[in-house]
Order: structure tokens, then C-alpha cells, then sequence
């Protein structure tokens, strides 16, 4: 400590040991809340089609097409350990060949500081809605699902489902619009 | 260049670095509970990292630049000798001295 350079790093390697133990002290406040919030998804409008499909093994697969509507409140997730969340929804369903399948049709990031308040009417899906064959045609039973990552700034990644799904028979023949 | 900042003297005395490292590890430490407490108000993490480089900050302006306060106990070292005849005996009592301050 008898020079500047040798009190400086004594000085510097204290504060960043300390800061250490401050974000682990943030991480330790936010670990165990629960991130789930309630969420209301509507579906305003389905389409199938039978297409030409040059990603899978097969000539032509069911693709989906979904119009829908989100309305949730994201407030009581956002803390001082949150950076952003990653939202994502998913089409859950069971066919002949496959016994689970699951599809993300659409996903966003939102920052902290954004508009927590979700309200989106009439989305279209960002990403196909293809199945592993032709299992989407009058399938009774297709349930969709809002989840979310959480990314924080110190600790664990927790992946939640959102409480509130919605779950529709599609329609029976193709290239017939069935509303809801 | 490098010559000029190394002949800047820039050392204190034992008792001074003890006060010196008493100081800053005190102000960090005051800066880190302010700062914990302040974010956990605010729900801000960035406000706390902000207190905590202020108390960086002032702790570096009180303890790196050699301030007198830390100046204030220096070692009694002997009297210079003179040149001609003191210096063999001098020798091995300014050794003595050395090794006790260690």
C-alpha cells in the first residue's frame, strides 16, 4: 500500500468483490416469486391448408392458419432482477403418428420500461403452422399457450406457462375459414 | 514520459496506510448498504451499481493521492552520518534499527 498503483488495485478488487456479493443479494431477494400471471387468449379465425411441403419427408402437410387475440397484464412479473421477458405462443396437440406435437406460432420480446400491458387483436402467427403430416385436419382438440422466459440480471432462467390457454377443434376439410 | 510520474513521491507510513485502507473498505461498504437498500426501494438494480461507483469515486479522492493525515507517524529513522570517520560503526546499528521496524 505504498504506492498509488498498489492501493488502487487493493482498492479496485475490494469494490468489485463487494459488488459481487450485492448482485447475489439481488438475486437471492427475487429467487422463489411466483411469475405466473393470468392470461386470456382468444382465437378469432382458423384456415387449413395442404401444401407442398419441402422440409419434411412427405409431398404435402397440413398447414394451419390461425387469427387471434392476446390481452394480458405482464406488471407483476417486472422487479429490479428482471432485464426483459420473451414471450411465446405455442400450439399443443396429440395426432395419429405423433402422440405430442408442439408449434411456436409466435413470440416477442419485451424490455423493462416497455408497455407491460399486452392487448394485441388480430395477430397473425409470425411462424408457419406446419404438421408432421396430415394430422391438423378436423383434429378436435388444439390448445394454444402463452409462456414466457424471464431473463434476469443475476440467477436462474425460469421458463412459466402462462395460466390461461384456449383449446379448438380445426376444421374438417381444407381451404374452409372457420370463425369463432 | 513514465520517469516524471515516478518521481512523483507518492508513499505514506504504516500507520497511514492502515487508516488509508480502514477509510476506503469503510466507504464501500457504507456506499454498498445505501445503494442495496436505495434499489430495493426503487426497484432498480442500476441505481444501486450507480452508489456504489459514487463511493468508488469519493474513495479514491480520499486515499490514493498521499494526503498529510496519512503522513503523520513516519519511522525515526537515524541521523545521516557524516562522510569521514562515523560510518563503519553507523552501518551495523542502522541494519538493527531496519530489521525491529519490519
Amino acid at each position: 500500500m505504498n504506492t498509488v498503483l498498489s492501493r488502487a488495485n487493493s482498492l479496485f478488487a475490494f469494490s468489485l468483490s463487494v459488488m459481487a456479493a450485492l448482485t447475489f443479494g439481488c438475486f437471492v431477494t427475487t429467487a422463489f416469486k411466483d411469475r405466473r400471471v393470468s392470461v386470456d387468449i382468444h382465437v378469432s379465425k382458423v384456415m387449413l391448408k395442404n401444401v407442398d411441403d419441402f422440409t419434411g419427408p412427405r409431398e404435402r402437410s397440413d398447414l394451419g392458419f390461425i387469427t387471434f387475440d392476446i390481452s394480458a397484464d405482464l406488471e407483476p412479473i417486472f422487479d429490479w432482477n428482471v432485464k426483459q421477458l420473451f414471450l411465446y405462443l405455442s400450439a399443443e396437440y396429440a395426432t395419429k403418428s405423433n402422440s405430442l406435437n408442439q408449434v411456436v406460432l409466435w413470440d416477442r420480446i419485451i424490455l423493462r420500461g416497455e408497455n407491460t400491458k399486452l392487448n394485441l387483436r388480430d395477430m397473425k402467427s409470425k411462424y408457419f403452422f406446419f404438421d408432421d403430416g396430415n394430422g391438423l385436419r378436423a383434429n378436435k382438440n388444439i390448445t394454444l399457450t402463452l409462456s414466457w422466459n424471464v431473463i434476469p440480471n443475476a440467477g436462474i432462467l425460469p421458463l412459466v406457462a402462462g395460466s390461461g390457454h384456449v383449446s379448438l377443434p380445426f376444421p374438417e376439410q381444407y381451404e374452409a375459414t372457420k370463425s369463432y | 514520459m513514465l520517469s516524471v510520474f515516478k518521481s512523483i513521491p507518492t508513499h505514506m507510513d504504516y500507520k497511514g496506510q492502515k487508516l488509508a485502507e480502514q477509510i476506503f473498505q469503510g466507504i464501500i461498504l457504507i456506499s454498498a448498504v445505501i445503494g442495496f437498500v436505495y434499489g430495493l426501494i426503487i426497484q432498480q438494480f442500476g441505481w444501486t451499481v450507480y452508489i456504489v461507483l459514487a463511493g468508488f469515486a469519493v474513495s479514491c479522492l480520499l486515499t490514493l493521492p498521499p494526503w498529510p493525515m496519512y503522513r503523520r507517524n513516519p519511522l525515526p529513522w537515524q541521523p545521516v552520518a557524516p562522510e569521514a570517520s562515523g560510518e563503519p560503526t553507523q552501518k551495523p546499528q542502522e541494519s538493527i534499527k531496519r530489521k525491529k521496524h519490519k
